[in-house]
């Protein structure tokens, strides 16, 4: 088990450093999330969208993180594929240990968009929220599911042609349960109300895709 | 793994008698229940244009096919992947998947004409049509990654994780969704469980129109996958 650890965090420490020597997530990540941002947020100010958009809001917020997401976890796999270290993976880290290590890296870049985000989004379009606990809890929680979501999805896309836009094709579809929960519960946080029986769903949503994901991860991984 | 075998010619090309029988049978049952749907069941009250309330008897059955499809697709490729990557697995929920495609489209839009005569507007966003809706475009995200995947073991492989997983996630929309919209199905007349307020001969058309409904799609499915693997295997 410990040697299972130590596999798992040796992917994720080998992913960090090769981010650190392009810097990519830095650059270009960030760049496209505050890209988007700001071009949702010119939509709500300057075209004067108006505060109907209160409840629109939360949903937006979502949409930024969904594409931010979308353009930069595939590069996990993908970018396996590109530098032909794929096969050199396969042989030093068993499936499982790949898996989970690509998911806390997944998760751990998703953490960091979130946080950069999401508070850039409430400052421009000058939203409230009533329940913070609420809202870093649904960010959390909705982050897990969204990198563990994409790190299946990449595994099986970085073996296709057409990978960036059969990622988005391919994950939507499998998004959609969590996009609509953590919109409600956002909608809660600023409205300050009570979860209710979404963060529980979340929740199980984020377990299950967790589970699934990594008892289907051996057959996508190996040939 | 061993070579396939191909049937010696028989002296009667074709179905054999037991398939003719049941091909027979479903085509009689199938007439039978448009028959009705028609002329037998009385028009559903309760709906403001009782004249198009028969497009039920044709609407109800095909979604229900299209669940049954991607459950089928989700069940073949499970066993794909746990059961020795068996070639006719994979050939069998992809095929299932074509069809239920075709099924989806077909509740979509007998649905969509039908909400618009019934409650004025082609599309609302009622839970059921946005589960159709959802249905409609993971199919359609499992034919695009098919397509997208040229060695054929690889792309059994991810195809069939790719629908185990929409199979997992799926369920989370049967608790979601009702709870964030109304719903403009009206449960107990409409439900095909058949709760009281619904006209006995109703029932019996809808029943036996998705057991028909149902019958029709394995039949297609069967000769779909023997069509395949007669003309070379996976040729998508």
């Amino acid at each position: 088990m410990w040697r299972w650890l130590a596999e798992a965090t040796a992917v994720l420490a080998k992913d960090w450093r090769s981010e650190a020597r392009t810097r990519y997530a830095l650059n270009t990540l960030a760049l496209f999330a505050v890209t988007t941002l700001v071009l949702v947020s010119v939509g709500l100010g300057p075209l004067g969208v108006s505060a109907a958009g209160a409840q629109v809001l939360p949903f937006l917020l979502w949409i930024v993180l969904l594409f931010a997401t979308a353009a930069g976890l595939p590069r996990a796999f993908v970018q396996e594929e590109e530098t032909h270290t794929a096969t050199a993976l396969r042989l030093a880290a068993r499936p499982s240990a790949v898996f989970w290590g690509k998911l806390a890296y997944s998760l751990s870049l998703t953490l960091a968009l979130e946080a950069l985000v999401a508070p850039l989004f409430l400052a421009m379009v000058q939203l409230e929220v009533a329940s913070p606990g609420l809202l870093v809890a649904t960010l959390a929680a909705g982050g897990f599911g969204l990198a563990a979501t994409s790190t299946v999805i990449a595994a099986i896309i970085a073996q296709a042609r057409a990978r960036s836009t059969l990622f988005s094709v391919l994950s939507f579809p499998i998004l959609v349960p969590l996009l609509l929960l953590v919109v409600e519960l956002t909608r809660d946080a600023v409205a300050g109300e009570a979860a209710g029986p979404a963060l529980r769903q979340l929740l199980l949503y984020d377990g299950s895709v967790a589970v699934a994901g990594s008892m289907l991860f051996p057959a996508i991984w190996n040939p | 793994m061993t070579t396939p075998t191909i049937p010696p010619p028989s002296s009667h090309p074709g179905l054999s008698p037991a398939a003719a029988v049941g091909a027979a049978s479903l085509w009689l049952w199938m007439a039978a229940v448009i028959w009705a749907a028609f002329l037998w069941a009385p028009p559903a009250s309760g709906f403001k244009n009782v004249y198009s309330s028969r497009i039920l008897f044709f609407h109800v059955p095909m979604a229900w096919v299209s669940l049954v499809a991607f459950l089928a697709a989700g069940a073949w490729s499970v066993a794909y992947l746990t059961r020795g990557r068996r070639r006719r697995h994979d050939r069998a929920a992809a095929v299932a998947v074509e069809l239920g495609l075709v099924f989806c489209l077909l509740a979509t839009l007998s649905g969509s004409i039908w909400s618009r005569l019934e409650w004025g507007a082609f599309w609302n966003w009622d839970p059921r049509q946005t589960s159709i809706v959802l249905a409609l475009v993971f199919y359609a995200a499992y034919l695009a990654l098919r397509s997208a995947v040229e060695d054929e073991p690889t792309r059994s492989r991810l195809a069939a994780a790719y629908a185990v997983l929409g199979l997992v996630v799926a369920p989370f929309l049967f608790f979601v969704l009702p709870r964030l919209t109304f719903s403009l199905h009206p449960q107990p007349v409409v439900n095909a469980e058949g709760e009281i307020g619904m006209d006995p001969r109703i029932l019996v058309v809808l029943l036996a129109g998705s057991a028909g409904f149902t019958a029709l799609f394995f039949w297609i499915h069967s000769l779909a996958c023997r069509v395949r693997r007669l003309t070379g295997g996976n040729a998508d």
